[in-house]
């Protein structure tokens, strides 16, 4: 039994039919995690004990014939910037190191209701505030693909689990790219939700008018299942969305012949590699196939995306994490002399350098003076990228780009140039900065084996006709493209 | 614009954040890159754009009505604790 080779759907399944129990499940899941994660990485904490009781309790109520839910018994690892009551909370940062959260973050409760079995904690960049993991303030993850390799960032350890059978569905969070990268990275399938569709209660806030949870996992099935089961209202926070969820896995067959792709040419210009475009561009072959229509469209604000994103979300990352000071959470420095020494030497001890650079930032696009010529000047920005994708979808159902221009590079490789890491984010940021779903789906490898990552953009709360443009390639057979 | 190491000094601190020579002037460095790159967006005609700082504007809104629920997950949470030991953040002057 590898994990790697079975989808949540075949799993449950099993179960079903009493062909494996639950309880072997769980057990070969941490086999799989002593062999492979002391490579890999995917980890920052496991819990076997509660996950091993939790697996027993379920196969006591197959044996009685109790009901199933959708996902009983299934494994899921859940990145550590995701509160789950009991469990180390880190954000892979020094500052809360020790922190156990005394309550569940809402998408995970839910998970946890359809019977999913949490395996452990995952790794990826302090707060996520990264592209590779590298700055994860523990270790490093690996890319399961090739361990010279990132996995992408900042939700690393989510696609790396997946990827080395280590869970079936993981959950990340996107803010400006932080599910679809490392996805890509990783072949994996990884969504990021229409802004406010999956509530954010219990995430850890870093830019909060971006933030969105999202699944990573191998399908688009067990994508639209995770997302039937954590999208939705939640009255614990005000900023998600009321509106109705529609059946996301019922709706994945829905025929998408006649479906409007568009295509951007401002995502294939220079700096886009070779091998990556030609894979994409295959996948738009494999779209006309299907008897979609192409067409070139325009989002003429893109390469202004990197620039307006890094001033707003810093802007709310120094405001956001303001809270670690000492006071509340994590480790504070023995005896300061003041309060101000505590919170100063607290903060210098706790946070890392990419935490610091962006704190940095943010609080200087916010100061007086600055805030008009920073800060308002890439909110207003953001309306013309909004105002871009709104035109787009007049004219197209879907739009289709590379999720990132390259495959993973090599470790360490942009850890010297915060501005070129910053610019690998360009594919990715515009739909944060817009709010619109976004999801990505491997499309073939490169000539030196790594994946590429496909995505699919569409207009708010379209995850229904997202979800299905997706399983229509995966079953055409483009995954492998 | 160029960022000083004076002005990191200075932000820093707003930020509470203690940053140590070498790290000053890495930080002057790297942010005077990427305030030149930000910069980009001067190029833009902004006049008459209105700003967006939340993008999904149909949810029902912040207060909601006060009424009580449980927490998810934290039902005994406050319960079995009463009290939280915190440092000392009041001092005299």
């Amino acid at each position: 039994m590898n994990l790697k080779n079975i989808t949540a759907d075949k799993l449950v399944a099993l179960y079903r039919n009493r062909d494996l129990t639950i309880t072997e499940v769980i057990k070969t899941v941490y086999d799989q995690i002593e062999r492979v994660d002391k490579d890999v990485r995917a980890f920052l904490s496991i819990c076997p004990e509660r996950a091993l009781d939790e697996a027993r309790r379920l196969d006591g109520q197959i044996a009685a014939g109790e009901p199933m839910e959708p996902l009983s018994g299934v494994p899921v690892a859940i990145k550590d910037n995701i509160s789950v009551r009991d469990l180390p909370t880190t954000c892979a940062s020094r500052v809360l190191e020790g922190y156990i959260p005394p309550y569940t973050a809402t998408a995970v409760e839910r998970l946890r209701a359809a019977g999913a079995i949490i395996v452990g904690k995952t790794n990826c960049d302090e707060f996520a505030m990264g592209s590779t993991t590298e700055n994860s303030g523990y270790y490093i993850t690996r890319n399961p693909h090739n361990l010279d390799r990132v996995p992408g960032g900042s939700s690393g350890g989510s696609a790396a689990s997946v990827a080395s059978g280590t869970s079936l569905i993981a959950f990340g969070s996107d803010t400006g790219g932080s599910v679809r990268t490392p996805a890509a990275f990783c072949g994996v399938v990884g969504l990021k939700p229409t802004y406010g569709r999956v509530s954010r209660y219990g995430l850890v806030a870093f830019g909060s008018s971006l933030d969105q949870i999202g699944p990573l996992s191998k399908s688009v099935r067990e994508t639209a299942q995770a997302l039937q089961i954590i999208a939705g209202f939640d009255h614990f926070d005000s900023t998600s969305a009321d509106s109705a969820v529609d059946d996301y896995v019922k709706g994945l067959d829905k025929p998408i012949k006649g479906t409007r792709i568009g295509i951007p040419k401002e995502y294939f210009v220079g700096g886009l590699d070779a091998e990556v475009k030609a894979k994409v561009e295959a996948g738009m072959r494999v779209y006309e196939s299907l008897g979609c229509e192409l067409q070139e469209i325009s989002l003429p604000h893109t390469e202004y995306a990197v620039a307006t994103y890094y001033l707003i979300a810093t802007a709310e990352a120094s405001s956001n994490l303001a809270r670690y000071d000492g006071v509340r959470y994590g480790r504070r420095p023995g005896s300061p002399s003041s309060i101000q020494e505590m919170y100063c030497r607290t903060r210098a001890a706790g946070f890392g350098n990419e935490v610091k650079r962006r704190i940095i930032l943010g609080t200087y696009a916010l100061s007086a003076g600055y805030y008009d010529a920073y800060y308002l000047k890439a909110l207003k920005v953001r309306t013309l990228m909004l105002r871009d994708f709104q035109k787009a979808f007049d004219r197209v159902d879907v739009i289709l780009v590379p999720t990132s221009p390259t495959v993973a590079f090599k470790i360490g490789e942009k850890t010297g140039d915060p501005l070129a890491m910053y610019l690998s984010d360009i594919f990715t940021i515009t739909q944060s900065l817009a709010g619109v779903p976004a999801i990505s789906i491997p499309c073939g490898k490169n000539s030196e084996n790594m994946p590429i990552g496909l995505q699919l953009v569409a207009n708010h709360f379209q995850e229904s006709l997202l979800l299905s443009v997706a399983h229509h390639f995966e079953k055409a057979g483009g995954f492998t493209v | 614009m160029k960022i000083s190491e004076q002005d990191v000094e200075y932000v820093a601190k707003l930020a509470m954040l203690e940053v140590g020579d070498e790290e000053k002037k890495a930080l002057a460095e790297q942010l005077s890159r990427i305030v030149e790159y930000v910069e980009k967006l001067n190029q833009l005609d902004l006049s008459g754009i209105e700003p967006t700082p939340q993008v999904i504007t149909s949810v029902k809104h912040a207060v909601r009505d006060d009424r009580v629920a449980p927490r998810t997950g934290s039902s005994d949470a406050g319960r079995t604790v009463k009290l939280f030991k915190v440092p000392r953040v009041i001092t005299e002057r």
